[in-house]
């Protein structure tokens, strides 16, 4: 590197934040060019999507910033089943390994990841990656229904889609064949493939800047920077054993039970699952990769936000789950709507921490899980129309401050334009708006859900597919406070569509849906007076709510 | 538009307030500045052009025009000191400005604060009606129901109302009922309709843009009117126009209109200032880059304009923090800012690494060596380690810069810390804030698709002419250009500026069944729309231009791209053009094509602008300095070669048709140039330093370049 003083050691504290921070932001160019060029609805509604630097090891380097907790360190796993099929000597310039295998990737049929050799002058210096959510991967759509991952879509093991610049045929022919809409899921995995060229590029100039032949020495000082900043704070955390328990609705009498045990000793923090739920013939079956994630995600965010993401972020963080349960299921569990499982991890995680750093983290999310509709049918055009409805529940109250209402939490996935969804489907949407008393009482309140209503305008029926849970177990409370509010998913005569199956709805058809609270942090009793007063003014919480949870007396409304 | 004239453009920024007068007749230009006075910016601009009027012989009733640009706005949103305002939206809807996006913005932190909305829910009132996405009326509007939320608004003591109902992008009939209702039985309160300030598709942008627009019209208006009574009081008798954040200029009825549109008023200068020498230093491709003590901002340059963006994001709760504020549907000048400014600080993260910005000392209390109390080591007090500032010529010498203060704060702050030398320490602060602007560049320019190197860098502000170099190295650029009177650039911005209308129009379609007579004769209507304004700001319709773009995507995309529309009416014969520039943008902007995929419009735009002005850029209204080029020479460190002895020119002694070679400093009084060791420097005709930058060759290798193209640039 030219930067710096002359005669200073390469990697002094100056030139190490240079060089990270140049990593970091080849892995941003690379996902800002596979964002813009992706198809996917889910891609970019929900940021689900996240590309990836590894060194010669396949270790992981470079995170892109926005990446999304889905797939957290999930990366490097994948390429090193890539490298157990392919071994490192085999990859040539220009070639690309696909697969969407649940095991070997990030949980679901429905991702691709992909991963392309970065060479350096002839020698092989490190590996490219990205993850995104396909446009379609045939089967039974997005659902959470299925008995076995065969109804779920087609799934490719590592294979070079691309060799030495040229597409195989036949992987092409294969996809093509077996998805709704080939052109624009080909599309995205070229996306994909035009990421690794962004970032090749990237790493291959940074090099010639930095004066250095590979990564790897710069990846080991890296990773134990990263490595020291997680230690230094697990080592603030009470050493102990820290358990708690958590019950879903899971799929009819199939309920989901997450036991966690959270064992901190000295630098190390390990998550247990033993005597979770066994994993089921329904798609909520959470593979251990996709655990892994959702369990790192919010220990990282609760005792080191700041340092960025790569391989020594999780070295001194581990995760077992029981083989055969839900969360960590044996192949061919269906495993589609895996996120109705692996959402709930944040929350038991810090039910478990609460009680040795509670100032540190929040209390469950109202949208962990995430509730999604899904329509499709034939439009008042009549084309084909298939529509994801995206809106969030609110977030856990903290030791500092009230949840957010409508904010996602564990995963990171917005809302669209109700303009912009009305004008690709045959639906209305006659209201979204706050739902008032939804956020679970406490000293800090749980952020407040949304209460949704949608009328099906289409000449002909619409098949709809929901995925969601916590309609019997409502999101809890930490430390005193108390449960947001249920979901509640209702047609106009009060009949309730299946939470996590397909069924038809009929033109004219309302369909209400209650998107739930956050729940609360700390004793109600000793939520400040002004904020109850401003909540019954700005009609948050109702005077009654206000009255019997908080004792709030009708003369002090003012 | 050649008329001679005598103007005067003003820069309110957060310090102070530049001026510059441009005189047509004599072929002068006039530089002045006046500290900012914050409570009634007024002042500072009626004292400083007093004083320039004075200074350059002109009456100031024979003034032909003032334009101004302002921070005001954005300062009130950031400030959150605007009007007490009420809205009214659709039944079911009138959260819509408080949900926003429903992200987080900060995956990891569990604390983040949401920036708040501009009207409290309280005040956020709901009425009966309802569109759908086809215009089709599916609820009439409920006039009693609006009349009492009305009512009870003004019961609320609200200053201005705003209106924001579902599609009315697509038809305003309600908002333009409920118009009818305010003007008629509630006379004297300010209203902005969503469909009158943003007809464009997305509730929550246009919400927000409405509601904010709202917010800040009350104070605008006061101060727009006093402004021009203030002028007319001194006995200007000219125009007084506004810069939009376009960049086109606007009268103050419609400035006072549409107050948002001022939103980003003043980097828009720049911006426009930059494209002028791009024109005239004859560069196609060029990035204006702007460093001042907060922010830098860069800017791409494409054949002579800068590029347009319709969206802008205000009062970013945390700084510089993309999704920390508020989206604003407002057309703008496509420009990236960032925490890196000459105030901006250095500090020791969590992992032992060093870090600068985007926290910044400001002018209060300064850098250390400003002797304010600032106690931690920003870049200025870096630039002045290296050697690149003089202790005793800042600010023309009107400062002088406490240079053992610094080496004490860098030593105590951050060279011990890291176990280095205050020099080594200095030279990090210097390479860090360099690194984050590049890598902020490189990032922008890549979102576009495009190489940085084919680019040559224009540098300006305060701080710009000191990192410009170091910067261009970084984004292996081959050339640099640092123009005379690098802190008042913003203000000539104004001067070459236009009158200039951006018009819109949301309508979805896939391209092959599009309606084309309904969008023929939607922009007929903007047209026309475009030409009262216009001619109202003074423009002849002859010699007005309008370029039309389209906003489209393929169909299941999310992102939709800005393509340019043919000339004349549009119909399904010319459908084979549009779909080509579609493709021909796309490959631009992605590297490949799709086909088999439909393609989409949503949003149709019309730009219409009057000629700009040519303005005249010898700046023989300043005093030349007759003495040596060479003043001196100090100790500067350059990374090549540590530090070593560097001649110090006086920029003001500089002729066109100078050369010389780095390593140099050229100092003038707003700012210092420095140019590293191997580059040449050539003057020319407008005074401006023409730096060729010495890159290492090994670097330049880029399968995906034309080195054809980059090398012809250089030599």
């Amino acid at each position: 590197m030219s930067q710096g003083s002359p005669d200073a050691p390469v990697f002094d504290p100056i030139s190490l934040e240079i060089l990270w921070s140049r990593l970091i932001s080849i892995a941003d160019e690379s996902a800002a060019a596979l964002l813009r060029t992706s198809f996917s609805t889910i891609v970019r509604e929900s940021n689900d999507f996240a590309t990836g630097l590894m060194d010669a090891n396949g270790d992981s380097l470079a995170e892109n910033t926005a990446g999304i907790p889905s797939f957290v360190g999930i990366l490097p796993r994948t390429l090193k089943h890539f490298l157990a099929r392919f071994p490192k000597e085999s990859w040539k310039p220009g070639d690309c390994v696909i697969t969407n295998d649940p095991w070997m990737a990030t949980g679901h049929l429905p991702d691709f990841t992909l991963a392309a050799p970065i060479f350096h002058r002839g020698r092989l210096v490190g590996f490219s990656g990205s993850i995104a959510h396909s446009p379609d991967i045939g089967g039974a759509g997005w659902s959470s229904d299925c008995r076995e991952l065969f109804e779920e879509g087609l799934r490719v093991l590592p294979v070079k889609f691309l060799r030495e610049g040229k597409i195989d045929e036949t992987v092409k022919e294969f996809i093509t064949a077996n998805v709704r809409v080939p052109d624009q899921v080909l599309g995205d995995l070229f996306a994909q493939v035009t990421a690794s060229e962004v970032c090749a590029r990237g790493v291959s100039e940074f090099l010639d800047d930095a004066g250095i032949d590979d990564l790897s020495a710069l990846s080991a000082a890296l990773q134990e920077r990263a490595d020291k900043a997680m230690r230094r704070a697990i080592e603030a955390v009470p050493d102990g054993v820290y358990r708690a328990s958590l019950q879903a609705d899971g799929f009819d009498e199939d309920e989901t039970r997450i036991e966690c045990a959270v064992t901190v000793r000295g630098s190390t923090l390990h998550v247990d699952y033993a005597g979770t739920s066994k994993q089921i013939a329904r798609g909520l079956n959470s593979v251990l990769n996709y655990t892994y994630a959702y369990s790192v995600y919010p220990i990282k965010c609760a005792l080191d936000p700041l340092t960025p993401r790569n391989e020594g972020s999780y070295r001194s963080v581990t995760v077992s789950a029981p083989e055969g349960s839900i969360l960590n299921p044996r192949y061919p569990a269906p495993c589609s709507a895996r996120q109705l499982t692996g959402h709930l991890l944040a929350g038991v995680i810090y039910k478990a921490l609460a009680q040795a750093v509670p100032e540190k983290v929040s209390a469950e999310s109202g949208s962990a899980p995430t509730l999604r509709s899904v329509y499709s049918g034939t439009d008042r055009q009549g084309q084909g129309f298939s529509q994801v409805f995206f809106a969030s529940g609110g977030m856990g109250g903290t030791s500092l401050q009230d949840g957010h209402n409508c904010t996602a939490f564990p995963t990171n996935t917005g809302s669209g334009s109700i303009e912009a969804f009305e004008s690709i489907s045959p639906l209305i949407v006659w209201k979204k708006a706050l739902r008032v008393d939804s956020g679970g009482t406490g000293e800090f309140r749980g952020g407040l859900g949304q209460d949704v209503e949608i009328e099906v305008t289409s000449p002909t029926p619409l098949r709809l597919s929901m995925l969601s849970d916590r309609q019997k177990y409502p999101p809890g409370g930490l430390l005193g406070g108390g449960p947001g509010a249920a979901v509640s998913i209702t047609l106009q005569d009060g009949t309730r569509p299946h939470p996590k199956s397909r069924s038809i709805l009929q033109p004219g058809d309302r369909l209400s849906l209650r998107f739930g609270g956050g729940g609360g942090f700390g004793d109600p009793a000793n939520r400040r007076r002004e904020a109850v007063i401003a909540d019954v003014r700005e009609g948050y919480v109702s005077a009654e709510a206000a009255r019997t949870a908080y004792g709030l007396h009708d003369a002090e409304e003012g | 538009m050649s008329v001679a004239r005598v103007r005067i453009g003003v820069d309110v920024g957060g310090t102070f307030t530049d001026f510059v007068l441009v005189d047509d007749h004599r072929k002068l230009i006039f530089l002045g500045k006046q500290l900012t006075t914050p409570r009634d910016p007024s002042e500072a601009i009626i004292a400083g052009i007093e004083r320039i009027v004075r200074e350059a012989a002109v009456e100031i009733g024979t003034l032909d025009g003032v334009v101004h640009g302002t921070t005001l706005v954005t300062n009130t949103v950031i400030e959150r000191k605007g009007a007490k305002v009420g809205l009214v939206t659709t039944g079911g809807f009138r959260d819509v400005l408080e949900m926003g996006h429903e992200i987080r913005y900060d995956l990891y932190d569990l604390f983040l604060e949401k920036p708040k909305p501009l009207v409290p829910r309280h005040l956020r009132r709901e009425v009966d009606e309802r569109i759908d996405a086809t215009g089709a009326v599916l609820r009439p509007l409920d006039k009693a129901g609006f009349r009492s939320a009305i009512d009870w608004l003004l019961e609320q003591k609200v200053e201005a109302i705003a209106v924001s109902f579902l599609h009315s992008y697509r038809n305003d009939v309600h908002e333009r009922e409920a118009l009818a209702i305010l003007q008629a039985e509630y006379p004297g309160v300010p209203v902005t309709l969503g469909s009158a300030v943003a007809p464009e598709i997305r509730e929550y942008e246009r919400s927000n843009t409405a509601t904010a627009n709202a917010y800040v019209q009350p104070l605008m208006q006061r101060y727009l009117a006093r402004l021009a009574e203030q002028l007319s009081g001194l006995g200007h008798r000219g125009t007084l126009s506004i810069m939009l954040s376009a960049g086109g200029l606007a009268t103050i009825e419609t400035a006072s209109r549409f107050p948002v549109q001022l939103i980003e008023s003043g980097p828009a200068a720049g911006a426009i200032a930059a494209a002028l020498y791009a024109k005239l230093t004859g560069t196609d491709h060029l990035i204006s880059f702007d460093m001042g003590g907060t922010t830098a901002k860069m800017c791409l340059i494409e054949d002579g304009a800068p590029e347009h963006s319709s969206e802008f994001e205000a009062g970013r709760v945390k700084r510089f923090r993309k999704g920390s504020g508020l989206p604003l549907k407002v057309p703008v000048i496509d420009l990236i800012e960032i925490g890196a400014g000459g105030g901006s600080t250095a500090w020791i993260d969590g992992m032992g690494l060093l870090k600068v910005g985007p926290e910044s000392a400001g002018s209060e209390p300064g850098p250390v060596c400003y002797r304010r109390g600032g106690e931690d080591p920003a870049v200025t007090d870096a630039d002045l380690l290296l050697g690149y500032l003089s202790p005793d010529f800042f600010l023309g010498g009107d400062m002088s810069l406490d240079l053992g203060a610094v080496r004490q704060a860098v030593d105590a702050k951050i060279a011990r810390p890291l176990g280095m030398t205050v020099e080594q320490g200095a030279a990090g602060i210097h390479a860090i804030v360099n690194e984050n602007m590049a890598a902020a560049t490189r990032m922008y320019i890549a979102e576009k698709g495009r190489d940085p190197r084919r680019y040559t860098m224009i540098a300006f502000g305060g701080a710009g002419p000191v990192h410009a170099y170091g910067l261009a190295k970084l984004l292996k650029l081959r050339r640099l250009i640092c123009p005379l009177g690098a802190g008042v650039m913003s203000a000539l911005g104004f001067l070459v500026a236009a009158p200039a209308v951006d018009m819109v129009r949301s309508y979805v379609t896939r391209l092959d069944v599009a309606d084309w007579s309904e969008v023929n004769g939607f922009f007929e209507d903007m047209r026309a729309a475009a030409v009262e304004r216009l001619v109202e700001a003074g423009a002849r319709v002859e010699e007005l231009t309008f370029t039309r773009h389209a906003e489209m995507r393929h169909v299941g995309q999310g992102f939709e791209i800005s393509v340019p529309l043919p000339d004349g009416a549009l119909h399904g014969a010319a459908l084979d053009e549009v779909r080509a520039q579609f493709f021909r943008k796309y490959e631009e902007l992605f590297g490949r094509r799709i086909d088999g995929v439909g393609i989409e419009a949503l949003t149709w735009r019309l730009h219409a602008t009057a000629p700009q002005s040519d303005v005249t850029l010898s700046f023989a209204g300043q005093k030349g300095d007759t003495g040596g080029r060479i003043k001196g020479e100090r100790q500067v460190y350059f990374p090549e070669t540590g530090y070593a002895p560097c001649p110090v020119y006086n920029r003001y002694a500089l002729r066109s048709g100078d050369a010389f070679r780095g390593p140099a400093v050229v100092e003038e009084r707003e700012s210092t140039t420095v140019i590293g060791p191997g580059s040449t420097v050539a003057v020319d005709e407008f005074l401006n330093l023409i730096i060729d930058i010495n890159q290492p060759a090994g670097t330049m290798a880029d399968p995906g370049a034309d080195p054809g193209a980059s090398h012809a640039d250089a030599r």
